[in-house]
């Protein structure tokens, strides 16, 4: 394989990730920013003054230089390898996400089924993370996250299908092509819904509050990762995070309508990324400012309400096709 | 009401129970302090509970023995740290109670003024603390938390133009009171107090209706009246569970009487309640306030002259027992003298000694999460609670 | 409620106080912070704040006020004053005058009692050092310091005059507006 061939596998996605990497730390500045201005207060200022600029990689060295205690008991090789299980999938979603015209890694025609797919293996690492530490607050937590995600995938999922529905393809450029009239957000009654549920969704299936009983700072510590420190933690705090933003990317694809926007084809990249991080920044501003629901409520509210009501969202979505009389996958 | 089923134990099938003994606390980001609880967890179900108090144990009442009266109420502030005001307000009402010591009018009414400001303060605290625990740190919890720290801020900058310290006062002494209102003070005081009235409307806008608040503080922590005079509560959680029992209304101290304002009463008993009888007194202390600065007497702020040696109070042989409604319920201080300058026997009875006793009873039946609610809506300080 | 019902109420009304908090919370981004920038930017301190403690020399002879006669000692409750009296001829002055900083807790009877004024306090808290040893202030140290900083409304004469009972001249008495505020 000659060099050129190696660069054109390897450079692209090696460019994606770092790209993703960049991105997604200085995201971590802008909630705290963002956290901060809800708060009365400033944030990260010291650091690079006088916005925390140099915040984030402060941060990212000081994680790098700590200590990376294991404790005695604790499953090494789970242990040891549930970061690793943890971040691997955040990554792999974005492979097949495009963010402009033609721009994808891998043009999967199945492309939402797999982001989904992947997106889902989240909980394993997490449930690694838990068991590997042998520690009764990490256990409780890793278990309240099992249920609680996997009980949201579902409805997610149904949601996340409304706009496939829709289009009549999974291929997420298509659906992005499908919002060139009108965006997915903006359908009458349907569009709305969906969204709607797409964003209380990925805030279950991101333990983010108000479902963010398996962190639960102020009952179980810091949950499944209690016991992380170090690089290890950082790659935790990046995965929970990279995972979040391709969501809210995948929100943007599905209901935003993508990369579309005024001005020229070439500002596809931006728009895309303005709409990922307007919706992120919803989700943030949805963090500051609710509280949090307790576990056998949110288990009820999934199955009892979120559910049926998927449910009949996609089957109101088909009705609506079929009476267009077109589409159909 | 409770339901009784709830708290026996349930045998599963795969022989015996599953329980899990965890610990929360000493240290632990909603345990309000040091409170350390041991709690047998069926799943996520709250089986017993375990109550270790003591962490914060630092010999009040023999302090009380060794110092002199007049050197005391600077400590006094120290049990109750979050309410400073009505602790200190505490022991130097025993101590003339005891000496039949007169107060001068004008006292009276700054210590009912600082009283109530005191209250504001502490509820913003317990409103902070709580939202914050039932939300997290780092999350929705927080927001609540720096939006009540900010308007309490305003407050402890009125104590600190009016007596130099932001939480532990020292304000008042045997007699009446160090501090008199510097210039503008009734101002400002007027002001703030429009500005945390408005705020608070806000806040009860964000959390009242709100159905993830309602869903975790109605049917939670539901504290018989019955119950309640058993264990010997008193304060928000007394009046949470229907009992209208006010320190202030039944045996009138400091002038007390002198004012108009209500006493918020609920039955439900549950969490939900307490918190509203909790925002009701943010209501009627920022009345009482208006109150008494309108109607604020010129006079002498002591009826004794300031301290100007240690043994400058001598009490004759007795005891007395004084009680104050403080924020977080009754405090009260039993005191006995032998005719000397340091009393022979003081003891507290701390407000949330007895209400945290309450949680042992109405712990067991409710989730892990829920706990953390309940403590926040008893309101302990451990200052009281260990002495 | 301990089971495991879902959310109460209708979809609506979860949606409209989910919105009301979320107004309040997106209102506040447009509220100016409340945080003071220290140590680039400081706090104003009132009058009375009470900081760290200090010695004071009399204005007009520029002799030390403090006469070493204990009083201080005796009623500080944390017991963090040492004072040795010289005995001089016209007056007493202090031998020696030490001020335990890490244990004081600031409640000013010290300088309630003082019957010259000698000890103050000061409208400055910040002194952060490295090693506890270094505050404990000695009478050197505590001239410095009052030299140093500005100090803080209250003295001994000031506070008593504002507690004193109602004054033989039976006019107002030390009330609202005198003191400096």
């Amino acid at each position: 394989m000659s060099a050129g061939d190696l660069l054109s596998t390897v450079g692209p996605p090696f460019l994606l990730l770092n790209g993703v990497i960049i991105l997604i730390t200085y995201l971590t500045l802008l909630e705290r920013k963002f956290a901060a201005r809800v708060q009365s207060r400033v944030g990260p200022y010291r650091v690079g003054r006088p916005h925390g600029w140099l915040q984030p990689i402060a941060d990212a060295l000081k994680l790098l230089l700590k200590e990376d205690v294991v404790p005695t008991a604790a499953d090494r090789g789970v242990f040891n390898l549930a970061p690793l299980v943890f971040l691997a999938p955040a990554f792999l979603m974005y492979a097949a996400i495009p963010f402009a015209e033609g721009q994808v890694l891998a043009n999967l025609e199945i492309g939402l089924l797999f982001v989904l797919a992947v997106s889902s293996l989240e909980v394993v690492g997490l449930f690694m993370c838990g068991w590997g530490s042998n520690n009764k607050y990490a256990l409780l937590s890793a278990m309240r996250a099992v249920n609680q995600i996997i009980s949201y995938e579902v409805p997610f999922i149904l949601v996340a299908l409304v706009p496939v529905v829709l289009t009549g393809s999974m291929r997420l450029q298509a659906i992005v092509d499908a919002q060139t009239g009108l965006w997915f957000v903006a359908y009458p009654v349907l569009g709305q819904l969906a969204f709607v549920g797409f964003l209380v969704t990925t805030l279950a299936s991101e333990n983010r509050i108000p479902f963010d009983i398996v962190e639960a700072e102020s009952e179980l510590v810091a949950g499944f990762r209690v016991e992380y420190s170090g690089m290890k933690f950082a790659l935790i705090q990046l995965a929970e995070f990279t995972h979040l933003f391709g969501l809210a990317c995948l929100g943007t694809l599905l209901f935003l309508g993508g990369w579309r926007g005024p001005g020229p084809a070439g500002l596809g990249p931006v728009w895309f990324i303005l709409k990922s991080v307007t919706l992120f920044l919803l989700i943030i501003w949805v963090r500051w400012s609710f509280l949090r629901i307790r576990v056998d409520q949110i288990l009820g509210l999934s199955w009892k309400v979120f559910l049926p009501a998927a449910l009949a969202l996609l089957l109101a979505a088909g009705a609506v096709v079929a009476a267009r009389g077109g589409g159909g996958a | 009401m409770p339901d009784p089923a709830a708290r026996t134990v349930v045998e599963y099938g795969y022989g015996g129970n599953e329980r899990l003994v965890m610990n929360m606390g000493p240290q632990h980001p909603s345990a309000h302090g040091v409170f350390r609880m041991i709690l047998t967890l069926e799943g996520e179900t709250i089986v017993a509970v375990d109550p270790v108090i003591g962490y914060l144990h630092r010999c009040h009442e023999k302090l009380g023995e060794t110092l002199t009266y007049v050197q005391y109420p600077t400590i006094a502030s120290k049990t109750d740290y979050v309410a400073a005001m009505t602790a200190e307000l505490t022991y130097v009402r025993a101590a003339e109670q005891l000496g039949q010591i007169e107060v001068p009018r004008r006292a009276q009414y700054l210590r009912v003024l600082c009283a109530e400001l005191q209250r504001v303060a502490s509820h913003l605290l317990w409103l902070g603390t709580w939202c914050m625990d039932m939300g997290g740190a780092l999350g929705g919890g927080a927001t609540m938390f720096l939006y009540c720290f900010r308007e309490r801020e305003m407050i402890l900058d009125l104590f600190e133009a009016l007596t130099g310290a932001r939480l532990l006062y020292g304000f008042h002494q045997i007699g009446g009171t160090r501090y008199d209102l510097p210039a503008g003070w009734a101002e400002t005081c007027r002001e703030t107090v429009a500005h945390i009235e408005r705020r608070i409307e806000e806040y009860e806008a964000v959390l009242e209706g709100n159905t993830v608040f309602l869903v975790r503080t109605q049917g939670v922590g539901v504290i018989s009246p019955e119950l309640a005079q058993e264990v010997g509560v008193s304060g928000p959680l007394l009046r949470g569970s229907g009992i209208a029992h006010d320190i202030r209304r039944a045996e009138p101290y400091s002038a007390y009487e002198d004012f108009a304002f209500d006493v918020p009463v609920e039955t439900a008993g549950d969490c939900h309640a307490r918190y509203r009888v909790r925002m009701q007194e943010f209501r009627q202390a920022i009345r009482i306030v208006r109150q008494v600065l309108d109607g604020l007497p010129e006079g002498p702020i002591s009826s004794r002259p300031g301290v100007k040696s240690v043994g400058q109070v001598k009490l004759p042989k007795g005891e007395a027992y004084a009680r104050v409604e403080g924020p977080r319920g009754e405090v009260g201080i039993y005191l006995v003298s032998d005719g000397t300058t340091k009393p022979y026997r003081m003891k507290w009875r701390g407000a949330s000694f007895s209400n945290l006793a309450v949680a042992g009873h109405i712990l067991p039946g409710h989730k892990v999460a829920d706990a953390v609610a309940i403590l926040g809506s008893i309101d302990p300080v451990f200052g009281e609670v260990d002495r | 409620m301990p089971d495991g019902r879902a959310v109460d109420g209708t979809v609506w009304r979860t949606m409209r106080t989910a919105a009301a908090a979320m107004a309040v919370t997106f209102r506040n981004l447009f509220r100016k912070p409340v945080t003071v920038h220290y140590p680039d930017a400081v706090r104003p301190y009132p009058d009375r704040f009470r900081g760290v403690l200090a010695l004071t020399y009399h204005p007009e002879t520029g002799e030390e006020n403090c006469i070493g006669c204990r009083l201080c000692e005796y009623i500080c409750p944390p017991q963090v004053i040492k004072v040795e009296m010289l005995k001089a001829e016209k007056r007493n002055y202090a031998k020696t005058f030490f001020l335990e900083l890490y244990s004081c807790e600031f409640c000013e009877l010290c300088v309630q009692v003082c019957p010259t004024d000698a000890i103050i306090m000061l409208k400055t808290f910040d002194l952060a050092v490295d090693d506890r040893r270094e505050l404990l202030l000695d009478k050197e140290r505590l001239h410095a310091l009052g030299l140093e900083f500005r100090p803080s409304w209250a003295t001994g004469t000031g506070l008593r005059a504002m507690q004193a009972p109602k004054p033989k001249s039976g006019g107002k008495g030390p009330a609202a507006g005198d003191a400096a505020g």
